[in-house]
C-alpha cells in the first residue's frame, strides 16, 4: 500500500490549522512530532475522515479517495486510534466487535467472527476471553483490542493519536511489540506523540509539524536536540538548574501506616527544609494522585503534613490543582474575570470589580496566559487552563499540591508551567506533586516518594536514588 | 452586569418568534392581527385590565425570580409549584387566625408566606444534600404532598360553613386582602416588594460572592472544594431563597387575586415560570419583562372567546409556539448572523 498526501491546507476562520502539507509513506512507522497547536490533529482528523480539507488530495494506491468521509476512509483501509478508547464500555469483546466490523448481518455468523477474532487474538499475543466487558480492562487493553479490530476491519494504514498518555510501563511494552508486529507485516503505521523518548523507541522516519507546515523530515538515526530546536523555535533547552534552597524552617509530614508498604520506614517522619518540592512518583494507575488530593481533603488516609513553626496549617494554606482541570478544577462556563473574583474576594461580601479586574490582568500578563478577561475558560487551550489554575494560587504562603500538572502539555509549555512553579520555591511551605513521567520526577524533585499500586514504596532524597531505583520501586519491586 | 450584547440578541430572537407565532396562527386561518389586538386590548386596554395583569404578573415574577436562584445553583426546582401552595397555606393560616380582622394581617401573612415556602422548598434542599434524592423526584413529591393538603384543608379544616366544597374557603376578611390604592385597586404593596426583591437579586447575583459561589455550584460542584467553600450550604441557601420568594408568590394568590385559598392556587404558574428562566437563561431584566408578557398573554387570552368567539386554547398555542420556538432558535444561533448582517448596511 502507498499513500500520498498532496497540498492538503485546512483553516479555521483566521487559523490556518493545515498549510500546503505533501506526505508520502509506503511502510514502516511514522512519527508526527509538533508542539501543542501544531496542526497535528488538524491532519490525523483529514486523513480519517473525520474534517474535510479547504484543498489536496489523497490518493492511496494511484486512486484518490473521497474526502471528509470516514466511511470512504475505512473502505480504503485506513484506521485511527483516538487518544482515549472509543468502544461502548459496558458491553462485552464480541458485542463491540459486533457493532463495529465491517460484515453484513455480523449477527449470523457469530461463529465465524468469533474464530477470526481469536485467530487474531493469537498472533498478537493477547489473551483475554471475549465475553469480558470492556469497562473490566485496563485502558491499554481496551486500545490493544481497539488496534485489532481495525485489523479485522482490514485496515492498512492505522493512525495513533498519542495512544500512549495513559499507558502504564508494561501496557506500553505490549502495545510497542504490536506495532512493530504490524509494521513488519507492511502495514503503514503513523505514531502521533510529543514523548521523544517513545518516538526514538519505535520509529523510523518521522514529520514534524510547525504552524500547520510540513517544516522538516526525519529518519533513523534521530538527533534529539535538533528536533526539538526545530520544534520549538525560540525555547531554552538548558534545563533549569535547581537553586540551592537557602531557607532553614522545617516541617514534618507524619505518615499514617496504613499508607507505607514498609512500617518501619514510618519513622521517615523527618524534618524537610521548607519549599522542598516532592515528587510522588506512580505509574498511571497507582494511587500517587491519591495522596496528593488527600492532603487537601483527608478522605483517605492520615497522612498529613505539620509545620514546626508560626501558625498551624490551615485549609487556605493548601492549594490543591487537580489533573483534570474541566471535570474538577475550574468552571467551564464562568469567564476568566469570575474565576478571579471567587478566588480572590472569598472573604469579603461584596465584590469590588474593579479591584478584581485589576488583579486579573497582572495574573494574565505574569503567567503569560493568551485569552481576554470574558473568555470563558472552556473556550481557552490547554495549556492556558493549567496556567489559569496556577495564577489561581492564593498569595499567602502556602503548600501546594499538583497532580499531574503537566500533564497534555508539551514539552515548552511544560517547562514554562515549571518555571512558574519553582518560583515559589522560595516563599512557599512545600510543593507536592505527582507524576507518572520519570523523568519529571527527576528533574524537579528534592524528595521522592515512591507509589506503587496503594502504597508508598520509597521516601528519599534524590541525592540517594537514581532513575533506575525509582523505576523499580514504583513497578512494585522494593 | 448588562450586557447590551445580550440584550440585542434577546430582542432579535423575541422579534424572529413573534414572527413564528405570527405565520402559525395564519396556518390556523386566524387572523394574527385580531388576535394580538384582542390580547394586548384585553390585558392592558383599561386601567381595571391593568390591574388585573399586574394581579397574575405578580406571582409569574416572582416564581421567575426564585427559580433564577435555584437554577443558578444548577438544581431543577421542580417543586415552585408546592411551594407557591404552602406560602400561600401559610397566608390563609393567618387570614383565618383571629389576626384576620386586623390591617397588620397581610403584613404578617408575608412573614408566614416565607416561612411555609422557605421550609417547603428546605425539604427539597435537604432530601438532595444529605438524602441525595434527585430534586425533580422530591419536587414533584413535594408539589403532589402540598396539593394533597391544601384539599385536605379546604373541605376539612378549613371548610365552608355547613358544606364542604372544593370550590375554596370562604372569603377572607377585606383587612386581610392585599392593601391597594386608587379607585382601581392598585396592588402597590406587591408591586413594591417585587421591585425591591428584583433590586437586590440582581445586586447578590452580579456583585456579592454568594452570587458568584452560587454560580459556581451550579456548574461544577466538584471544583467548589479547591475555592474553599462548600456547595452543600449554597444548594440549601438557594432553596431556602427560591421557597421563600415562592412564598410570597403564594401570598400573592390567596390574598391578591382569590382572596380565599383553592385547590389549584398556584395556578400552574410555577411551571410556566420554569419555562420562563429556561428561556431567559437565568438572565434577571429578561424574566422581568418575559414573565410580564406571559402574563399579558394569560389575561388577554380570556378575552379571545368574547371577543373573537375563539377558543382560548389559543392561547396554550401561543405560549408552546413562544417556548418552542425561542429554544430552536437559541439553539441555531441565527441572531449574531442578523446582527451582522444589519450593522453591515448600516454602518458601511
Amino acid at each position: 500500500m502507498k499513500i500520498q498526501i498532496k497540498n492538503l491546507s485546512k483553516s479555521f476562520g483566521d487559523l490556518q490549522a493545515n498549510k500546503n502539507i505533501n506526505l508520502s509513506l509506503d511502510s514502516g512507522i511514522h512519527a508526527l512530532l509538533g508542539e501543542n497547536g501544531a496542526g497535528k490533529s488538524t491532519f490525523v482528523k483529514i486523513i480519517s475522515g473525520q474534517l474535510t480539507p479547504d484543498s489536496g488530495e489523497i490518493i492511496i494506491n494511484g486512486k484518490n479517495i473521497g474526502l471528509g468521509s470516514p466511511k470512504d476512509s475505512i473502505k480504503n483501509g485506513i484506521g485511527l486510534l483516538n487518544q482515549d478508547p472509543l468502544d461502548f464500555s459496558n458491553l462485552s469483546i464480541l458485542e463491540s466487535f459486533l457493532v463495529g466490523i465491517n460484515e453484513k448481518k455480523p449477527f449470523r455468523k457469530i461463529k465465524i467472527i468469533k474464530e477470526k477474532i481469536l485467530d487474531l487474538f493469537k498472533i498478537y499475543g493477547i489473551d483475554i476471553e471475549l465475553s469480558t466487558k470492556a469497562s473490566s480492562l485496563s485502558i491499554g487493553e481496551r486500545q490493544q483490542i481497539e488496534l485489532i479490530r481495525l485489523l479485522y476491519n482490514g485496515a492498512k494504514l492505522i493512525i495513533l493519536d498519542e495512544p500512549t498518555s495513559a499507558f502504564s510501563l508494561d501496557q506500553k511494552k505490549r502495545i510497542f511489540e504490536t506495532l512493530k508486529k504490524l509494521s513488519n507485516e507492511g502495514i503503514i503505521i503513523i505514531f502521533v506523540s510529543h514523548k521523544l523518548d517513545e518516538i526514538f523507541e519505535i520509529c523510523e522516519t518521522g514529520s514534524i509539524l510547525k504552524s500547520g507546515e510540513l517544516i522538516a523530515t526525519i529518519t533513523k538515526p534521530f538527533d534529539s536536540k535538533k528536533i526539538l530546536s526545530t520544534m520549538f523555535e525560540s525555547a531554552e533547552f538548558h534545563k533549569s538548574h535547581q537553586k540551592h534552597l537557602e531557607r532553614v524552617d522545617k516541617f514534618k509530614i507524619i505518615f499514617s501506616k496504613n499508607d507505607l508498604f514498609n512500617d518501619h520506614k514510618s519513622d521517615l517522619a523527618q524534618n524537610y527544609t521548607v519549599g522542598s518540592v516532592i515528587g510522588i512518583a506512580g505509574l498511571q494507575g497507582s494511587s500517587n494522585d491519591k495522596f496528593i488530593k488527600n492532603f487537601f481533603s483527608n478522605e483517605f488516609s492520615k497522612t498529613r503534613i505539620i509545620k514546626e513553626f508560626g501558625n498551624p496549617l490551615k485549609i487556605e494554606n493548601y492549594y490543591y490543582m487537580p489533573a483534570d482541570r474541566l471535570e474538577r478544577g475550574l468552571f467551564k462556563d464562568l469567564n476568566l474575570l469570575e474565576h478571579y473574583a471567587l478566588a480572590f474576594s472569598a472573604k469579603k461580601t461584596f465584590i469590588d470589580w474593579k479591584t478584581i479586574k485589576q488583579i486579573a490582568m497582572n495574573k494574565i500578563s505574569e503567567f503569560n496566559i493568551k485569552s481576554n478577561l470574558y473568555n470563558k475558560l472552556s473556550e481557552l487551550s490547554g495549556g492556558n487552563q493549567q496556567r489559569v489554575m496556577l495564577s489561581l494560587m492564593p498569595d499567602i504562603e502556602s503548600v501546594l499540591l499538583l497532580e499531574q500538572p503537566t500533564r497534555g502539555l508539551d514539552y515548552n509549555s511544560a517547562n514554562k508551567i515549571w518555571e512558574m512553579i519553582l518560583e515559589r520555591k522560595n516563599y512557599d511551605i512545600a510543593i507536592l506533586f505527582s507524576s507518572t513521567d520519570i523523568d519529571e520526577i527527576w528533574e524537579y524533585s528534592d524528595i521522592i516518594f515512591s507509589v506503587s499500586g496503594n502504597k508508598i514504596m520509597d521516601i528519599s532524597y534524590k541525592d540517594n536514588l537514581t532513575k533506575e531505583s525509582i523505576i523499580k520501586f514504583v513497578s512494585g519491586l522494593a | 452586569m448588562f450586557n447590551f450584547d445580550n440584550f440585542k440578541i434577546n430582542l432579535i430572537r423575541l422579534i424572529l418568534t413573534l414572527f413564528i407565532i405570527f405565520f402559525t396562527l395564519i396556518f390556523f386561518g386566524i387572523s394574527p392581527f385580531e388576535v394580538f389586538e384582542s390580547i394586548i386590548y384585553g390585558s392592558l386596554g383599561s386601567e381595571s385590565k391593568f390591574i388585573r395583569t399586574l394581579i397574575v404578573w405578580a406571582p409569574i415574577s416572582l416564581a421567575s425570580l426564585a427559580l433564577i436562584y435555584t437554577f443558578s445553583a444548577g438544581m431543577w426546582n421542580i417543586g415552585i409549584e408546592g411551594q407557591i401552595i404552602m406560602g400561600a397555606v401559610g397566608a390563609t393560616f393567618i387570614a383565618r387566625s383571629f389576626l384576620g380582622e386586623y390591617l397588620i394581617s397581610p403584613y404578617i401573612q408575608i412573614i408566614f408566606a416565607i416561612l411555609f415556602g422557605g421550609f417547603w422548598g428546605l425539604l427539597s434542599a435537604l432530601l438532595k444534600v444529605r438524602g441525595n434524592v434527585h430534586e425533580i423526584f422530591s419536587g414533584l413529591g413535594l408539589d403532589f404532598v402540598a396539593s394533597g393538603i391544601v384539599i385536605f384543608l379546604i373541605i376539612g379544616p378549613w371548610k365552608r360553613d355547613g358544606i364542604a366544597s372544593t370550590g375554596g374557603t370562604d372569603l377572607f376578611h377585606k383587612s386581610s386582602w392585599v392593601p391597594t390604592i386608587g379607585t382601581f385597586n392598585f396592588p402597590l404593596m406587591l408591586i413594591l416588594i417585587i421591585l425591591f426583591l428584583y433590586l437586590v437579586s440582581y445586586v447578590i447575583l452580579n456583585f456579592t460572592s454568594l452570587g458568584i459561589r452560587l454560580k459556581s455550584t451550579g456548574i461544577n460542584v466538584l471544583a467548589t472544594e479547591r475555592f474553599y467553600f462548600k456547595s452543600d450550604r449554597y444548594i440549601i441557601f438557594s432553596y431556602l431563597i427560591a421557597g421563600s420568594i415562592a412564598g410570597i408568590a403564594g401570598f400573592s394568590q390567596a390574598s391578591g387575586a382569590y382572596h380565599k385559598l383553592v385547590p389549584s392556587i398556584s395556578g400552574g404558574f410555577g411551571f410556566l415560570s420554569i419555562l420562563i428562566v429556561l428561556i431567559s437563561s437565568r438572565n434577571i431584566y429578561f424574566s422581568f419583562i418575559l414573565s410580564f408578557l406571559f402574563s399579558i398573554l394569560i389575561v388577554g387570552g380570556s378575552q379571545l372567546q368574547i371577543r373573537l368567539g375563539l377558543d382560548n386554547t389559543i392561547i396554550g398555542i401561543i405560549q408552546g409556539t413562544f417556548v418552542l420556538s425561542w429554544l430552536v432558535l437559541q439553539r441555531i444561533k441565527i441572531e449574531n448572523m442578523i446582527i451582522q448582517k444589519i450593522s453591515r448596511i448600516f454602518f458601511k
